[in-house]
């Protein structure tokens, strides 16, 4: 059922008929949710867009080329504050700095992707993880990005000053539409990335690096670039994600932070886009809205205060909020180690065989 | 099979559609009939999670309000919102409480980035914020109709300290650590005005980053600099590694304080017993007070709330959350935000354990106040000097 012909086959953005439709009712609803959303939603709407964006771009890097990195809030950080500093400094229109930002971010993941050529494993991580820890701790020194008060970000203005076009957007409402759309090109763009050359290349080295290499893949080239562009997506995530704030400040970008995204994709399912996008809104969802809520969820909530008053101390409930998300990443090793998508993928089949 | 399955896809999300329009919820209003919804963010979990016990400090006046039959008929409903200490999470947290939970105010709320990431937006949507439990200028000046600080800028605490080092304790030799953000050049900035009253000036002034671990350097320097008196505008940790430092290579100056490190029991068991005859800027009177509402909110808290420690940053939220409790007694039965900001804005004098509180229509920092306590024995409290004000705080002119 899933078998392919030709090559073009392979690539085609929407695989039948069936698929086409069922994109085009999704696009509806997305498009159409802030109708008869509340605001609130569409904050968590925001932040889970953002985050997708960059738990596709970092499944690039993780889950397709097999290197690992606990330095995304570093990229995410560069993003933020490129862009802030491109519109504030030097006055350049957002669109011109986001991709600016996203670029010197792409310029780091290519220096971070250097010692990945020689490292393997926790070594990697190693190094990932403290450059994540510098870049905090550098743009926290410096009085140019606000030092550690933090920077007030200014209006996002889709238009070009220097011109007097002025297209400002305030609410969350508009800032929607601009990452929905911004979350859909780079999805596809990732898809796309994936069935070309250069994405056959990635999933080579994941596979064996050697291998890859006697096939004739450069992997001086495609590991740094599976770097860059991993870390070019955190950039523009991060670029919209300080407009979705308002205000950020270096420790928003610690490295706990990190290591959500990490668990994001792995949650979801390492190696495919989809699996980035169901990681990320899961788990921005659990860590934004359910689990800060607990206690008033009917029945549950009340068990729990009950749990945490006899055998926690006093911030117990709050806590079981990270030890639910370490726990669903435990329990998603074990039972499922292709993540949500994994069930999916089995949903799907069960689906398409049904009577049978 | 396939056409089936689209027919009725298209029906639900056509339906879903049409019908969701209808479900949209307008802003839910703050208070009702039987209650006033108030909330607060506070970090319970993460890297500043033992400030969270402002927030919780806050529950207990809320409850004790509660048992005595509520204020004018209205219960209190009151929410603590763990952020972590991100703005990212605060944002979320306070959209959450005011457009699902529909509050009417917020009080306390630690953090000055946390702070400053909800502050506009809590003033475009008309939502009193009261008492934010951090010093930050930013909070009052320029004048927020809907935001009322009360927490003593740290300016004003720098200036008091450094009079009191010269004119009590006689010192002539001062150096300063501060942390190289808002919060330790503001500290810095009150000291030096106030020593330029008396033409002197620091012999060290030496900064510190926030995540600094080493301070050997800096400790060697103050005591080359022969610092007498070494003031502390740093973060719990860093005062820790620099106390033992200092023991380590036997430089024993005075140690003197800001009121972020006044938690004595805390400050004690982390550098072993060196923090004993450190003098601190207060917030508010010491845990052991013999005033009756010391002992009234004392009592209670065994009662209310058994597992707290009866610590100075849990009674704090006391202090941030009462103004509130007083201006919705003042406005009565017929509620609303306006009436709330009429009320507060005419607070005088207002005092509960902590400095006297005044707001007015032009002004919305409410206090330059602070005492000075000194750890003694134990993680004792001694009391060295009753409520100070700043006769040099600029932004009262």
């Amino acid at each position: 059922m899933d078998m392919k012909r030709d090559y073009y086959e392979d690539v085609q953005l929407f695989k039948s008929n069936v698929v086409l439709f069922w994109s085009a009712a999704l696009l509806l609803v997305l498009f159409t949710i802030p109708l008869y959303t509340p605001n609130y939603y569409i904050y968590l709407f925001n932040i889970i867009m953002v985050h997708i964006i960059l738990a596709v771009g970092l499944n690039i890097l993780v889950g397709s080329t097999g290197q690992i990195s606990l330095g995304h809030a570093g990229f995410f950080a560069i993003g933020a504050y490129g862009t802030v500093l491109m519109m504030t400094t030097f006055q350049l229109p957002f669109v011109l700095a986001i991709l600016i930002a996203a670029f010197i971010a792409a310029f780091f993941g290519f220096i971070l992707g250097l010692p990945a050529l020689r490292l393997e494993g926790p070594y990697l991580a190693i190094v990932s993880l403290g450059f994540g820890l510098t870049i905090m701790h550098i743009i926290g020194g410096m009085d140019v990005f606000g030092g550690r008060m933090g920077v007030k970000v200014p209006p996002l203005d889709l238009g070009i000053k220097q011109l007097g076009i002025s297209w400002i957007l305030t609410t969350d409402f508009q800032k929607y539409y601009l990452i929905l759309i911004t979350t859909i090109i780079m999805v596809v763009g990732a898809r796309n990335i994936l069935k070309t050359r250069v994405g056959r290349s990635f999933v080579a080295i994941r596979d064996s690096d050697i291998a890859a290499e006697v096939i004739g893949v450069n992997l001086t080239i495609y590991k740094t670039l599976a770097f860059a562009v991993s870390a070019f997506y955190a950039g523009i995530a991060g670029g919209l994600f300080g407009f979705v704030l308002g205000f950020f400040d270096p420790f928003t970008f610690n490295m706990i932070l990190s290591i959500i995204f990490l668990v994001m994709v792995v949650v979801g399912g390492l190696g495919t886009i989809a699996g980035g996008i169901m990681g990320a809104a899961l788990i921005t969802y659990l860590q934004y809205d359910l689990l800060k809520n607990i206690a008033e969820v009917p029945y549950f909530g009340a068990l729990m205060v009950a749990v945490s008053k006899q055998w926690f101390t006093v911030v117990g409930l709050e806590n079981f909020s990270s030890m639910a998300i370490g726990l669903i990443m435990i329990g998603i090793i074990i039972f499922e180690p292709l993540g949500m998508f994994g069930v999916w993928i089995r949903m799907k089949k069960y689906w398409m065989t049904w009577p049978f | 099979m396939f056409q089936k399955r689209m027919v009725v896809l298209w029906i639900a999300v056509w339906a879903v559609l049409c019908l969701a329009p209808a479900a949209q919820a307008a802003m839910p209003a703050g208070f009702d009939d039987n209650e006033i919804r108030i909330g607060q963010w506070g970090p319970q979990t993460g890297p500043a999670a033992p400030w969270g016990s402002v927030a919780r400090g806050s529950k207990l006046l809320f409850d004790i309000v509660n048992e005595e039959g509520g204020i004018h008929g209205r219960k209190i409903k009151y929410f603590i919102r763990d952020d972590m200490y991100n703005p990212a999470q605060t944002v979320a947290v306070v959209k959450e409480l005011v457009e699902r939970q529909g509050v009417f105010a917020f009080v306390g709320g630690v953090g000055s980035a946390t702070g400053m990431a909800v502050r506009d937006y809590l003033a475009a949507k008309k939502i009193a914020w009261i008492g934010p439990a951090a010093a930050d200028k930013d909070f009052a000046f320029p004048l927020n109709p809907y935001l009322f600080a009360s927490y003593p800028l740290y300016k004003d605490e720098g200036s008091i300290l450094a009079k009191y080092i010269v004119e009590k304790l006689k010192m002539k030799k001062i150096g300063i650590l501060y942390q190289n953000d808002a919060y330790g050049k503001d500290g810095l900035e009150g000291v030096k005005e106030r020593l330029a009253t008396y033409k002197m000036d620091l012999v060290a002034e030496i900064p510190v980053e926030p995540t600094e671990k080493d301070m050997a350097s800096q400790v060697l320097r103050l005591k080359t600099a022969g610092a007498e008196t070494v003031i502390l505008y740093v973060m719990p940790t860093a005062a820790v590694i620099t106390m033992k430092t200092a023991a380590n290579v036997g430089f024993k100056p005075h140690w003197v304080a800001s009121n972020t490190l006044s938690d004595y029991p805390l400050m004690f068991k982390i550098t072993g017993g060196l923090w004993e005859g450190v003098i601190t800027g207060a917030l508010a009177e010491t845990p052991d007070s013999k005033s009756p509402l010391m002992i009234k909110y004392r009592e209670a808290a065994k009662r209310l709330a058994p597992e707290e420690r009866w610590g100075v940053f849990y009674y704090a939220g006391i202090v941030f959350a009462d103004p509130i409790v007083e201006a919705l007694k003042k406005v009565g039965r017929n509620l609303s935000t306006e009436a709330l900001l009429k009320a507060l804005n005419s607070t005088k004098d207002h005092q509960t354990l902590g400095p006297k509180v005044n707001w007015t229509e032009k002004q919305h920092q409410g206090t330059d106040s602070v005492m000075i306590h000194k750890c003694g024995p134990n993680a004792s409290y001694i009391m060295l000097q009753d409520w100070t004000t700043n006769d040099m705080a600029t932004w009262k002119k």
